[in-house]
């Protein structure tokens, strides 16, 4: 039960922080920290727990002030992202955190494409994307050490552990 | 395994309800139908982001003064604890004064249009690639900001607000690729449309403007003012938008396309204003600032040769004291000396204060920073021609 709490505490805390100080840092392009949080606990605990943290970590990136695109856009990155972290991260953990924090950037831009945002094309893919992922990749290293610092390391049976954890909230 | 059917079943139902969500909220544009939720989140989100900012705060700016305050940096290690103390106490000071300065602009700047503005200050802001550009501001409905109404500092138009909650509003930025406005070339009354770039607009660094016209010259240089809509929803009059950059050939097009540098830092916006009425006329040109005396001289009648090469001719047509300054305030002493002449029409008692507080603010920072740059270099070159000069002097 604390876990849980932990966990709501963390992903609120790096969703406000992202808004507030990370974003407003004197540079064009910074990772995204709540993203990062998804991908090292979906990593620690599993695909179903991940898929939960990712879909209310999106929802909550999705409601959070200043935003102003449909709803639900950033769950469904969050949800995938945390899935496949949960998925692949006991066999390949390392390959499964880059390929998810470089991954991701495209997913989110794929799925504003599809869903008509104006403004979303092939250009601006290649100009946002590469930086966009090279951050996240360099920042992704401190946030799972310290969500492993957290954590502790990925439990044997991680799922069956999460799964009545995440039923009781 | 893990990978149980149960799981995948588990994404598959979490993935739907995503698309749902999507789906509802996407179709329903003109009847929300999760407007109640988002109010009551927003306003939950939107007051701890208040109290997160005000505590964190600092933070932002000492980041931000580290990057310009070489020379402070080196007076801390020159000195002993207590002058390292009191070099806190001044930055934290030189950071309120920025920001005091930049209101001054700013209320400076709207009562020349005579706007009736509420200052704001941005709290948070969203950056992430395939999502909005848009700021939240500390202000709300308790202060009279409604949906669409024009946000604008002290250089220019910075967006519009889209959401507004008790005591926070969102803004929706001029770079977003979502937000279009009709813009004006000064001086005379061709239109245009302002769009965001986004992140292909190097950060908000960059606007597309497209000329409705196609048949008309525009050269690198033009500086566009907002047009203003109907009984100024979403944007007022004569706000000062940005300068063309560069003009794109588009040969057989109806409308030329043209990049724009927005007159605003849309990459570091702190204090705005959002204007909550609007003036009574078009102000017009009034809002720019004057553009300086060689720049003057080619635009009224723009050369059509001159927009086949615009990028050479961008940089000294770019005439904003505010962002030159920094860059040739160190040197050569010039556009300090055209600022006080540079907008001679504002002599009005505004204008005092925010004449006298910027240039003691850019001034004094670029002249020291200069002077320890330019000492940095130049004291180990003069040590280096010191050593081989004194053999020389030795041997002679």
């Amino acid at each position: 039960m604390p876990r849980i709490l932990l966990t709501t505490l963390l992903v609120l805390t790096a969703l406000v922080l992202q808004v507030t100080v990370v974003n407003r840092l004197p540079v064009s392009v910074v990772p995204d920290f709540v993203l990062l949080v998804v991908i090292a606990l979906g990593a620690i605990r599993g695909p179903v727990a991940g898929a939960t943290i990712g879909f209310f970590s999106g929802l909550g990136a999705d409601l959070l002030p200043p935003a102003d695109h449909a709803l639900g856009q950033h769950a469904l990155v969050l949800c995938l992202v945390g899935f496949a972290a949960g998925r692949w991260g006991e066999r390949w953990p390392l390959l499964t955190v880059a390929a998810c924090a470089a991954g991701a950037p495209a997913l989110a831009l794929a799925v504003s494409g599809l869903l008509g945002d104006p403004g979303i094309d092939l250009r601006t893919f290649e100009a946002v994307w590469p930086m966009a992922a090279l951050v996240n990749l360099l920042a992704a290293p401190v946030v799972v050490w310290a969500a492993l610092k957290m954590y502790g390391p990925r439990p044997e049976k991680a799922t069956a552990a999460a799964v009545p954890g995440w039923r009781r909230t | 395994m893990k990978d149980s059917r149960r799981s995948r079943l588990f994404l598959g139902l979490l993935l739907a309800v995503a698309l749902v969500l999507i789906t509802v909220d996407h179709r329903s544009e003109n009847t929300p139908v999760f407007g109640p939720l988002r109010t009551i989140v927003t306003s939950a989100f939107g007051a701890v982001e208040r109290g997160v900012s005000t505590v964190t705060e600092p933070i932002g700016g000492f980041v931000g003064a580290l990057a310009g305050a070489q020379g402070s940096r080196e007076q801390i290690t020159n000195l002993k604890a207590q002058n390292s103390k009191l070099e806190g106490e001044l930055s934290s000071q030189r950071i309120d004064k920025r920001r005091s300065a930049e209101l001054q602009a700013m209320l400076g700047l709207s009562g020349l249009g005579g706007y009736k503005v509420v200052p704001a200050q941005v709290v948070a802001r969203r950056a992430s690639p395939g999502f909005e550009d848009a700021v939240e501001i500390d202000a709300g409905t308790a202060d009279g900001i409604k949906p669409d109404m024009t946000v604008l500092n002290g250089q220019g138009l910075v967006g519009r607000v889209v959401r507004a909650t008790a005591s926070t509003a969102t803004v929706v930025l001029l770079c977003d690729p979502a937000s279009s406005t009709g813009a004006r070339i000064e001086n005379s009354g061709e239109l245009g449309v302002i769009s965001g770039l986004g992140a292909n607009g190097n950060s908000g660094r960059r606007i597309m403007f497209r000329l409705l016209d196609s048949t008309l010259p525009i050269a690198a240089g033009t500086r566009l003012v907002s047009f203003g809509s109907q009984q100024g929803v979403p944007y007022v009059a004569g706000v000062p938008i940005g300068v063309i950059e560069k003009v794109e050939a588009t040969p057989g097009e109806l409308t030329r396309t043209a990049y724009a540098k927005p007159f605003a830092d849309l990459s570091s916006i702190d204090v705005v204003g959002v204007v909550v009425e609007g003036p009574k006329r078009d102000p017009r040109d009034a809002l720019l600032p004057q553009a300086p005396k060689p720049a003057a001289k080619p635009k009224p009648k723009p050369k059509p040769a001159t927009t086949a090469l615009p990028g050479q001719q961008a940089q000294p047509q770019i005439a904003r004291p505010g962002v030159t300054n920094p860059e040739t305030g160190p040197g050569n002493p010039a556009p300090r000396n055209t600022r006080p002449d540079s907008r001679p029409e504002n002599t009005s008692p505004e204008n005092v204060s925010p004449e006298d507080t910027a240039p003691e603010n850019t001034a004094p920072g670029n002249a020291r920073t200069t002077d320890r740059e330019n000492r940095g270099p130049a004291e180990p070159v003069r040590g280096r021609e010191g050593e081989t000069s004194i053999p020389d002097d030795e041997a002679a």
